[in-house]
């Protein structure tokens, strides 16, 4: 024993089982906080744990209740389970690595109202910088969906008031054309007024005066020749330059007035502006299968469908927040690991089995498994899968199943969810006018089916109404076009309706179609459609006809004053031409004379000594 | 301030007769160990527990940890190049599979280059550096301790009001 410390062992001793007391005492605590936390991050609102224990001998983790608060309403959950128990594997945790082999969700229950506001501060740099994809969808989605609540019916079953919609309309484009026209105006002033003032016509009228003074007759010496031939020289340069600065006016002309603000193709597109908003303010209806099934289901499908993408756009969002944090940070001298094997190569957090059993707010029990949550699908070589389903005693069924698949070089997810078996008694199924009926009786089925590839959705919702029949007394009506309608649906007993948003080839496009759409169209064909047409007539008509004169008018305005600034200009440039073709005269006449009075000079020289120079 | 004064006069004393030439050379090796690899490695776990069963002097430890702290600061990428060569050789293949499969081997994290590197460096190291830090103290206490403790440094270690207490504690504690 000489060469032990005895103090040393019972430091051991001593350090060991305190460390285990107070990992004991205060694990449970710390680990609830930090799942808190997180959670909260991810979900947007408050994520509460109650009596969170970790017990380390069985390596389980439990808690009585979990609730997840509603981001959007925060007096609500999301959801919230009661008892849960999870399994988790020790050796992983060594490697920071959680593994949960099984957990299992008992009294799942969704919508459920919170005791406390479940707000939660996001702090700054935990905030999420752009939207999802899925998010813009909703948005466009819901802008469709008001769209076709805008779609009224009101007016085509009086008279179409075209008076009144004319009245009330602001048109636009004569005063746009009255501003074009002024703007026209100025400008041609502008060039009128440099094309009379330039400078240009100063300088050719003192060329032509220099021109002139030039008397050919009068020079008898070849050295004034010579000088005078320099001087015209000079008067040529200066006309080419004059010449130059023309093109340069007219150039800029042409582009000022090939600007697009001076363009007259744009009345088209301001009367085609008046004409449109003529034509919302109408609310005038294209009386085709499409825009029928549209109004008559499209509110309320696409309500549903948007609802539907917000709880996927939830589990996109978890699963991209989970993934996406297992890249490895070598830095600088910590070395490489060897992976000999693939035994720890596991990700961050992996969820094998989750058994969840509850009941959904219209009281439908529900029993269900979602499989391999996990940071990195890759890792796992699982996709997350999930697989609910559930009945009640009146025959309801709802069942939801689905994958996100993020192995493959593009990310997949789908969902199916189906719910049928449901009462339509005394539910309208539309809530447009067109048909205000309630049902006396009636089952519903509804199933959705979500494929979504990286940014690119395929979507479908198909509902069917079967065995009904409508009470017609609750809402009596004379009306012409409710008898027609009336007698369209009273002839069917049943009601599919689909509907179809995605963006597979291009910008997303939302259809839907249902089985009454040309009972329907039928029936308003050959009614309603003819006085929709007249009333489209007549709009475009008195539109076009408020501005048809000032855009003839502003045309001609046009043209006349381009070819004055044409004349003006051309004009200007004969003149430039013609001074420019009496100095290239006078060079000629200068260069005639000069070599006359050398001829003179030579032959007087010749005579005077004998010799002959040439 | 006074934990490190305390260790420097424990180690200065034991440096000069009261401990033995192996508890010195044993807390040097020790610290040394703890110095050239990873501090936050499994195995420094267990060398901690070694220097506080093990008669060692804890003052050496320190000391020599300080020193090859800075030592491997610089050598950490030959250690990389050494611990590859290791983890590449032919003949181990089938043990390093072994070893990494087994959970406790894995914690050790031998499959990482520096810690491989740097380890296998320290345990060699250890051979000659046991014998000849016990030599090294030896020699110390014959020529070079009386000179030590007349050097400036240490009459003013000496000065401080912090030793003189610690001088008190230690001997009325005997």
């Amino acid at each position: 024993m000489r060469i032990f410390r005895i103090q040393g062992i019972i430091a051991v001793v001593v350090i060991t089982i305190l460390s285990f007391l107070i990992s004991w005492i205060s694990i449970d605590p710390i680990v609830e906080e930090r799942l808190e936390y997180s959670a909260s991050v991810a979900n947007g609102a408050l994520v509460e744990i109650d009596d969170f224990e970790i017990s380390l001998v069985d390596l389980k983790i439990r808690w009585s209740r979990l609730q997840v608060a509603n981001p959007e309403n925060t007096m609500e959950n999301s959801f919230e389970t009661g008892e849960a128990e999870l399994d988790f594997l020790f050796w992983p945790t060594l490697w920071e690595r959680v593994i949960i082999e099984d957990v299992i969700f008992k009294e799942f229950r969704m919508d459920t109202e919170r005791e406390t506001d479940g707000y939660f501060e996001i702090p700054e740099e935990e905030k999420n910088k752009e939207p999802g994809f899925l998010t813009k969808v909703i948005s466009d989605v819901t802008s469709e969906v008001s769209r076709n609540a805008n779609m009224e019916f009101n007016n085509i079953k009086s008279d179409i008031n075209v008076d009144s919609v004319l009245a009330k309309l602001d048109l636009q484009a004569p005063e746009k054309i009255d501003s074009l026209r002024n703007g026209l105006e100025q400008n041609y002033q502008k060039w009128d007024s440099t094309l009379t003032n330039t400078d240009i016509n100063k300088e050719i009228a003192s060329v032509q005066s220099t021109i002139q003074k030039i008397n050919v007759k009068e020079i008898k010496d070849p050295k004034k020749a010579i000088e005078a031939i320099q001087n015209v020289q000079k008067l040529a340069k200066q006309v080419d330059s004059l010449r130059n600065r023309a093109n340069q006016i007219k150039s800029e002309f042409q582009e000022d007035f090939g600007d697009t603000k001076f363009s007259i193709g744009r009345i088209d597109n301001w009367i085609e502006g008046d004409y449109q908003r003529a034509m919302n303010m109408a609310k005038l209806p294209r009386l085709d299968a499409q825009n029928i099934a549209q109004s008559l289901f499209g509110e309320n499908m696409l309500a549903d469908y948007a609802g539907y993408m917000e709880y996927l756009a939830i589990a996109r969002e978890y699963s991209s927040r989970l993934a996406g944090d297992d890249k490895e940070k070598i830095e600088r001298y910590e070395g490489i690991d060897y992976e000999f094997t693939d035994k720890y190569d596991w990700p961050k957090l992996w969820i094998q089995n989750i058994d969840v059993s509850g009941e959904t707010k219209t009281a439908i029990k529900l029993a269900g498994q979602i499989a391999h949550i996990s940071s990195d699908q890759k890792k796992t070589k699982e996709p997350i899968t999930f697989n609910l389903s559930g009945s009640d005693d009146a025959s309801r069924k709802m069942s939801l199943t689905g994958e996100i698949n993020y192995l493959g070089e593009e990310p997949v997810e789908s969902f199916n969810f189906t719910y049928d078996g449901f009462s339509l008694a005394g539910t309208k199924l539309s809530p447009s006018e067109l048909l205000p009926y309630p049902m006396e009786q009636g089952v519903g089925e509804v199933s959705a089916s979500v494929q979504i590839v990286d940014k690119r959705i395929d979507s479908e919702i198909n509902y069917s109404a079967k065995n009904l029949a409508f009470n017609f007394d609750a809402v009596p009506s004379d009306d012409r076009i409710q008898q027609l309608i009336k007698d369209a649906v009273s002839s069917t007993d049943r009601i599919d309706v689909t509907a179809l948003v995605d963006n597979v080839d291009g910008p997303l496009k939302v259809r839907i179609r249902s089985n009454i759409d040309d009972l329907f169209v039928n029936a308003l064909k050959n009614t309603v459609s003819k006085e929709v047409d007249r009333a489209r007539q007549r709009i475009e008509a008195e539109v076009r006809k408020e501005v048809e004169g000032r855009k003839e008018d502003i045309i001609a305005f046009k043209e006349q004053k381009e070819a004055e600034i044409r004349k003006e200009y051309e004009q200007l440039e004969a003149r430039i031409q013609q001074e420019l073709q009496k100095v290239e005269e006078k060079k000629a006449e200068l260069e005639k004379k000069k070599k006359e009075l050398e001829d003179s000079l030579k032959n007087k020289i010749k005579d005077k000594i004998g010799i002959d120079w040439e | 301030m006074f934990l490190i004064l305390k260790y420097i006069a424990k180690l200065l004393k034991a440096l000069a007769s009261e401990a033995s030439p192996n508890q010195l050379a044993g807390g040097f090796i020790l610290g040394m160990i703890i110095g050239l690899t990873p501090v936050m490695s499994f195995h420094n776990l267990i060398i901690l527990v070694l220097v506080l069963i093990l008669k060692v002097n804890v003052g050496m430890v320190i000391l020599a940890f300080l020193v090859f702290s800075g030592i491997a600061y610089l050598a950490d990428p030959l250690f990389h190049d050494f611990g590859t060569y290791l983890l590449e050789l032919e003949g181990m293949q089938s043990t390093y599979i072994s070893m990494y499969d087994n959970e406790f081997w894995a914690i050790t994290k031998f499959y990482n280059t520096v810690v491989i590197g740097s380890l296998t460096t320290a345990i060699i190291l250890c051979v000659p550096m046991f014998p000849l830090t016990k030599v090294g103290v030896v020699q110390y206490r014959k020529h070079i301790h009386e000179k030590v403790m007349k050097t400036k440094l240490m009459k003013t270690l000496k000065g401080t009001k912090v030793y003189s207490i610690y001088q008190t504690a230690a001997r009325l504690r005997g």
